[in-house]
């Protein structure tokens, strides 16, 4: 699994046609991707243009409402969704004596993303809809910030 | 003169990086402003990247499917209906090919954004004018920059160097070699409006490993594959 950051405000999963027509999916049906770590909800696209045994998404989207400046209604905390949910700090343990490893590129330090094993599975029917979900949180103390509902760099104070 | 750019599909890697150099520019540009993004914070989030948005084409079926990452921009058109078309004056071809919307005269009728085939034009709501790619004219003449920085914004910030600036009209420039030696292309020619931008078509590419190369390899042994100092 890897991802890709682009900022819009949906997201989907993107899987091989040919891995999804013999799994029986299709485009934008909704699906359950777990991992050893957790599990989410979100909606399938298919491509070609991707290895049969690898699904992947943007990343830097799905936060949660009332972070990053985001609105209660903001797009992309109803319709994004978060590969977090998915993947560890640590690796997971394999003998029991084994030393916790970081989940992380040996070389850069940076958040490995792409080594995830995941099972993708088509949802009951009914079951729609972004998930997990969290509670909104609270504002941060003195933030009573505008969120404009048009931006325009430059002409105005980030206030 | 006919200033316009030359986008190789080959190396283009998709990133973008060409359309966000290109708002970042704009936003402190006086000839076209900031292009607005709509609801940035709320629902039905609309960002405005149409100067060099960039479209992806996927051709063939996997493992032999291609992906095409396509950036699109004003063409900058010979032939430029959107300046025909337009009631008040706003839209204009300058003397170096360029196709420009005065701001000042615009009264955002969308009348240009209808007679443009390549969707090169936005209204933005929130200064009700037309909105376009200006090949950074405010950069490709302004002395004050050093030479090797007169060009578009999106030329200088890609980081496969699959954008390039110039003028089509000179044999020697670097856009009207490219276009020659690769077999570039104008997006819809028949249409007719003589599309000065150009496209580099991609290579086609052999696979990495043929089917040849996996009955060599069995034949020789895998051992054959490993640099000469494991070897020894």
């Amino acid at each position: 699994m890897r991802g890709c950051g682009r900022s819009s405000r949906e997201n989907y999963l993107y899987m091989n046609r040919g891995t999804a027509a013999r799994l029986g999916l299709g485009d934008f049906d909704w699906v359950w991707v777990e991992s050893h770590h957790g599990r989410l909800r979100c909606q399938l696209k298919t491509m070609e243009g991707v290895e049969a045994n690898t699904v992947w998404t943007w990343n830097a989207i799905g936060r949660a409402a009332r972070n990053g400046r985001l609105d209660e209604d903001a797009s992309e905390a109803t319709a994004g969704f978060l590969l977090n949910h998915l993947i560890s700090e640590l690796l997971p343990k394999g003998r029991a004596d084994d030393r916790r490893l970081t989940n992380s590129d040996p070389v850069t330090g940076q958040a490995a993303w792409f080594d995830l094993r995941v099972k993708v599975s088509k949802c009951a029917v009914g079951e729609t809809g972004i998930w997990p979900k969290f509670p909104m949180s609270k504002r941060l103390p003195g933030d009573n910030r505008r969120r404009p509902s048009t931006w325009r760099y430059h002409t105005e104070a980030a206030s | 003169m006919r200033l316009g750019l030359v986008i190789d599909l080959d190396t283009c890697v998709g990133c973008h990086a060409c359309a966000t150099a290109c708002k970042e520019w704009n936003a402190s540009s006086p000839v076209s402003g900031p292009l607005s993004d709509y609801e940035p914070f709320g629902a039905g989030t609309l960002g405005r990247l149409v100067q060099s948005a960039c479209g992806i084409t996927r051709l063939g079926e996997y493992p032999a499917s291609k992906t095409i990452n396509f950036p699109m921009s004003c063409m900058h058109c010979a032939d430029a209906d959107c300046v025909t078309v337009c009631p008040t004056g706003a839209s204009y071809k300058r003397d170096d090919g360029i196709v420009l919307v005065d701001q000042d005269k615009c009264m955002g009728c969308n009348l240009c954004a209808w007679a443009c085939p390549y969707g090169a034009r936005e209204l933005d709501t929130a200064t009700g004018t037309m909105k376009k790619c200006t090949l950074c004219v405010d950069r490709i003449n302004d002395e004050l920059l050093p030479p090797e920085e007169r060009q578009p914004a999106c030329v200088l910030a890609c980081p496969t160097h699959a954008r390039f600036f110039g003028d089509f009209d000179d044999p020697a420039s670097e856009v009207s070699r490219l276009t020659a030696e690769r077999g570039g292309f104008g997006l819809m020619p028949e249409l007719g409006y003589a599309p000065v931008n150009q496209y580099l078509p991609p290579r086609e590419l052999k696979p990495v490993i043929g089917a040849d190369d996996v009955k060599a390899l069995l034949e020789r042994g895998l051992a054959s594959l490993a640099s000469p100092v494991i070897r020894r």
